[in-house]
This record gives structure tokens, sequence and C-alpha cells, in this order.
């Protein structure tokens, strides 16, 4: 499903120590993994090479089968719009548009992740209603401007536009940094059961270690990386 | 299509600041459409002063000073034409009307001419319009006057007022003639042109103001008292001149033209010039060109003004927008989609600031083709766009999306150098 072997990659090119150097790492479909480590330990970084935005300078990336390392950059680009879906630590909307909008926005750079969300729903607006109501944000919610929702009612829009289309990978880059203990663990579980339902595989990145133990497999990036923490 | 709709979404967003931005570029395309308006209208109206003339015949001195002192009434000519060599070159083969022209008379400081009844009929100025009357009707006696637009306005005349007529130009004249009343009796309708500057009386009355027929004037004078106008037409309102300022000539067909300006310049009698005037028309239109040169410089340098007014704010606000851009890089948009993104914006902001400054452009002719008219003499033409015009317009846009290309661009590395990872 995921597979990295051999990855290591550095920013700049006269970087002695690598930001990333990991030997192995597999995710399986359907899997919910914490990804977790200090600051500067290279979250964003993995992240970045998850999504196919920065190349690793050794070693392969492969996603659903597909060594993403190898692919051009628009055909990377390509990839992501169709079978990834990302949620940002916050700021994550379009302010000019509405919940519904935001939501659609997901799917209208990938025929593909359209095709999918049409499969459940006459409108792709009906889908981000369905996928919004899912998540808790009903009603006129779903047409309000977007700043008038609250941060964790944002994060559930953010959500909802990574997850239409159903893509095979979720990746969540701290979602919850900006919500309190409870709603954390609130939105944490609704991430699950939206990743279950469309039988997503869930890269939740975060430094927040009470929010281990919902997830089943963990992963601690310094510890990946040979017990070692990258620096510049 | 879903990124132009971004774009206006985006814009609408910001839309203090775009507003901003689509006044400025409206303005500007206001001003120089207007001005381009003005100046085209104007040269047209120009050349128009006079029109359906084939010839302006006059004493020899330059084409301009000619054209000047016959149809603008500026500066003086300095020789007359004898009356036999007008009446002579009247007569030639092709020679369909002549107007005599006998002018250096003024009244409160506005042009008087002297000329004959032809004048009404023949002559024409715009697009081949003849004089028409607003009130009353052409002179029938010695003492009759016809009053252009503007002077029967300015001066508040009206049909059946007295006009003293003075001999020699200016405000004041030692010779105020307070014995010499003419009688308004006709106005004519507004032209733009110096015509309605003019006051009109028949040739013979220029010799009664300077004193000459002086029993032919009691005569004339008794009659328009004590008879009834219509029959007196009889009346000889050409007379006997020595000399007139110049003459107008209008052939059977244009290819007489040339041959009677050779003959004329060549005649031996008298040293008489012959123009064309659309010709001569053109040549001053040329000596001006400069100032129009000036005015549309300087409504360019404000097109270019405003719209690098726009690339200052999409520049400036293309920071604060790199969350945005890395949003839609992360929902799968290209890099190619936001290099579109941003130029669809500039595109958007100059487009709508072009119709913003047609329409303006449009309120402000409507609101200033009357002053214009009235105290400049310059007819504006409140038509559809030119395709002159429309070709500005798309000069605009064009330059509007090449400066587009530059915030575009800039957008384009941000969105690949940042990825999703914004650290700001």
């Amino acid at each position: 499903m995921i597979t990295l072997s051999n990855v290591l990659f550095k920013w700049h090119s006269q970087q002695t120590a690598p930001t990333i150097n990991i030997a192995q790492l597999q995710i399986d479909q359907g899997e919910h993994v914490f990804l977790h480590g200090p600051s500067g330990c290279g979250k964003s970084t993995l992240l970045s090479l998850l999504a196919g935005v920065a190349t690793p300078n050794k070693g392969t990336i492969e996603l659903l089968g597909k060594a993403i390392n190898q692919l051009s950059n628009s055909q990377r680009d390509r990839f992501r719009a169709d079978h990834i879906g990302y949620i940002f630590q916050n700021f994550n909307l379009l302010s000019y548009l509405s919940p519904i909008e935001n939501v659609t926005l997901g799917c209208q750079f990938s025929p593909s992740r359209k095709h999918h969300a049409l499969q459940n729903n006459a409108t792709i607006s009906a889908e981000a209603s369905r996928l919004l109501t899912a998540l808790g944000l009903t009603g006129s919610l779903q047409h309000q401007a977007v700043g008038e929702l609250s941060i964790g009612q944002q994060q559930r829009v953010a959500a909802a536009r990574a997850f239409i289309g159903s893509p095979e990978i979720i990746i969540a880059d701290e979602p919850t940094s900006a919500l309190d203990t409870q709603n954390r663990q609130a939105f944490v579980k609704l991430l699950f059961a939206q990743a279950t339902a469309t039988n997503s595989t869930l890269v939740f990145v975060s430094h927040d270690e009470t929010l281990r133990s919902l997830f089943k497999r963990s992963i601690d990036l310094v510890e990946l990386q040979g017990g070692r923490h990258a620096t510049t | 299509m879903l990124l132009l709709k971004l774009a206006a979404k985006s814009l609408f967003n910001r839309k203090a600041s775009a507003l901003l931005t689509l006044f400025t570029i409206a303005i500007s395309v206001m001003l120089l459409m207007s001005i381009e308006r003005v100046r085209i209208d104007a040269k047209s109206s120009f050349s128009n002063t006079i029109s359906g003339t084939d010839l302006i015949v006059g004493a020899r001195t330059g084409d301009i000073q000619l054209l000047l002192s016959s149809v603008f009434r500026i500066g003086h000519a300095n020789n007359g034409v004898s009356w036999q060599s007008y009446q002579y070159i009247a007569k030639q083969r092709g020679v369909s009307w002549s107007i005599p022209l006998s002018l250096g008379d003024s009244h409160k400081g506005l042009a008087v001419l002297g000329t004959n009844k032809d004048y009404f009929t023949h002559y024409r100025f715009g697009k081949k319009q003849p004089l028409s009357f607003a009130n009353g009707h052409e002179f029938n006696h010695l003492f009759d006057v016809v009053l252009g637009a503007d002077v029967a306005k300015s001066l508040g005349y009206q049909l059946g007022d007295k006009v003293v007529i003075a001999h020699g130009m200016g405000n004041t004249s030692f010779h105020n003639h307070d014995d010499n009343p003419f009688t308004v009796v006709g106005i004519l309708q507004a032209t733009g042109t110096p015509v309605d500057k003019t006051l009109h009386i028949p040739l013979a009355a220029i010799d009664e103001i300077h004193g000459g027929h002086n029993h032919q004037h009691e005569k004339a004078n008794d009659h328009d008292h004590d008879h009834d106008h219509d029959q007196h037409d009889a009346v000889d309102l050409i007379g006997t001149p020595k000399q007139i300022t110049a003459f107008l000539l209008g052939f059977d067909s244009p290819l007489y033209t040339l041959q009677v300006r050779r003959n004329i310049n060549q005649y031996k009698e008298e040293a008489l010039l012959a123009i064309m005037p659309g010709v001569t028309l053109r040549e001053l239109w040329e000596m001006l060109s400069i100032v129009e040169k000036i005015l549309l410089l300087f409504s360019i340098v404000v097109v270019i003004i405003s719209l690098l007014g726009m690339l200052t704010s999409l520049l400036s606000s293309l920071n604060q927008r790199r969350r945005e851009l890395a949003i839609l890089r992360s929902v799968g948009a290209r890099p190619w989609h936001i290099f579109t993104l941003i130029s669809a914006e500039s595109l958007l902001i100059t487009g709508l600031g072009c119709l913003v400054g047609v329409a303006l452009f449009y309120g402000l002719m409507l609101f200033g083709a009357g002053y214009l008219q009235s105290h400049a003499g310059i007819s504006l033409n409140i038509a559809l766009l030119s395709a002159y015009e429309l070709m500005l317009l798309a000069a605009i846009m064009f330059a509007g999306f090449i400066v587009g290309l530059i915030p575009a661009t800039r957008a384009y590395f941000y969105s690949l150098a940042d990825g999703m990872s914004i650290k700001i």
C-alpha cells in the first residue's frame, strides 16, 4: 500500500545529515497510523514525500503499487489529486468559498474522484453535504461563511474535503493542534469512522502523544530513522 | 471555468483593493477613450468647418493664411481680389456657383461678412450640411442682417432688433455709424463652425458702412420701413464693390478643380491664390498635431500607471495568498492551474475595468457633448465604439494580460517551491 525503502532526502545538496533517512516503512491498505515525533524530526518533510510534492534523493516510495518518485511532476500532481486527501494543521479552507464549495473543490481537479463522488450521490454538492452531515456539520452551517465557523467546524469541513471521492490515502498533518482535548478525540474518532467507511489508509501526524492510544499502530519517526535526530 | 469562478470569488473576497484597482483602470480607460474620441471628433469637426467648396480664392498669400482669414475669420487678408477678377473667374466654364466674401468689419468683436444670397444655398459644413434657419429668413434688403447662432445667443438678439455695424475690427471703432442700423431678419441654426460667430449682411451693405453710396442707402432704408418685404426682391444686394476679400467656388464636377486652380494661380491680371480647403485644413491640422500627440501620450501613460497599480496590488496580495495556493495544490491543482488562476484574475480586473471605463466614457460623452458643441464647436459623435476604439480596448486587455503574467509566474514558482507546507 505505502512502501518506503531506503529513502534518503536532503532539502539542500550541501546538507551533511539527511532530513529523512528511512530504511523500510510499510503501511497497509485501510490501516490507521499515528506518526509522531518531536518538532524538527522531519514529519512535514515525510508528508511532502508521501504527497509527492518533494522527491527523495535516493530510494523508492511506492503508493498503491506505483513508484511515485519515478513519475513526472505533472503525473505526481495528478496522482495526488486522484488518490490523496490532505488535511492541514489549520487555516485549511478558502475563506471566499462556502463549506460546501470548499468540500467539492476536493474532487474538482480529479475526474476519477468526481466519478467516485457521483456514485454516491447525484451531484457533488449533495455528496459534499452528505459528508459534512456525517462529520457533524449540518443544516445552515453548510452554507455559512467559512469565517463564521469555529476552528473545530472548519476542521470538519477540511476533513470532508479530504474524504470526498473516496481517495485511497488520507494524510492529516497535525489537524487537531488547534482543538481542545475533548474535541481532538471526537475529531479523530470521526476521521476513523469515515476512513473505515471508505476503506482509506489514514496517516495521522501529530506530536500530541495523548492521541497515540486511539490508534492501533503508531510510528515514532525518530526510532524509524535509527534513533537519530536529523540536524541541518 | 472552475478557475475563472475561483478567480472571481477570490477577487470578490478582496473586493476593497480589487475595486480600487478596477476603478483606477476604469478611469484610465475612460480618459484614454474620451481623449481619443474628442481628438478624432475635433479633427473631423475641424476638417468639417467647410465642405462642398472646391476652391477658396484670395489675394496671393500663404495657403493657411488664406484659409484662416476666409473660413476661420482669424487674421487679416492684406490684399483683396478685384471685383473684375472675381466676375471673370466666376464665369469660367465649369463653375457652378460662386460666393463672394467681404470681411474686415465687426460688431462687438464678432466678424461681419458681406456676401450674396448664394451663401445660404451653397455654403456647406460638416458632412455637406447646408445652413438652415432657426428663425426668420435670408436677407432681402440692403440693411438686413442674418446672425450666426452664437451671435444671437451671446448678444441676446432677436428678429426685428436693430444692430449697428462698425467699420473696422475690434470692439471699439472710430467710426460707429449709429445712423446705419441693420435689422435682424434671420438667425441660423448652430453649426459648430465660425459661421455661428458671424453676422451676414448683403455685399452691397459693406460699401454702405464704408460711406459709399449714401443715396442708395437712404432709398433702401425708406423701402425697409415703408413697404412690404416681398415686393422688393429687386433690390441690388451685391452692388459694385471695388474689391472683395476672397470668394468660394463650386464646380459642376470636381474634375475642374485642379485645372481652374492652376489657371487662377497663373492669372496674369492679378496675383491670386486658389486653395483646396480640404487639403489646407489637413495641413493646418498637422501643424496642431503635436498637441494631439502629447494628449495621446499622456493618456497612454495614465493607462500604464493604472496597470502598474494592478501589478502592485496583485504582487503584494500574493504573499498573503500562499496558503490559499497551497490549499489548491493539496486538492490537486497543478502549478499551471495556479498560473492560470492568477492570470485570470488580472484579466478579470482589466476586463471589468474596461467595461466600467466604457460606461463612464459614455456617461461623460452624454454629459459633455452639449458643452463641447457650444463652447468648442466640436460635435461629438455618441455612436457605438469604432473599430479603432475596440482595438484600443483590446490593446489595454492585452497589456493587462501581459502585466498579469508577472504575478502569475511568481505564483507558479511559489507553488512549486512551497508545495503544501507553508511556513508563514
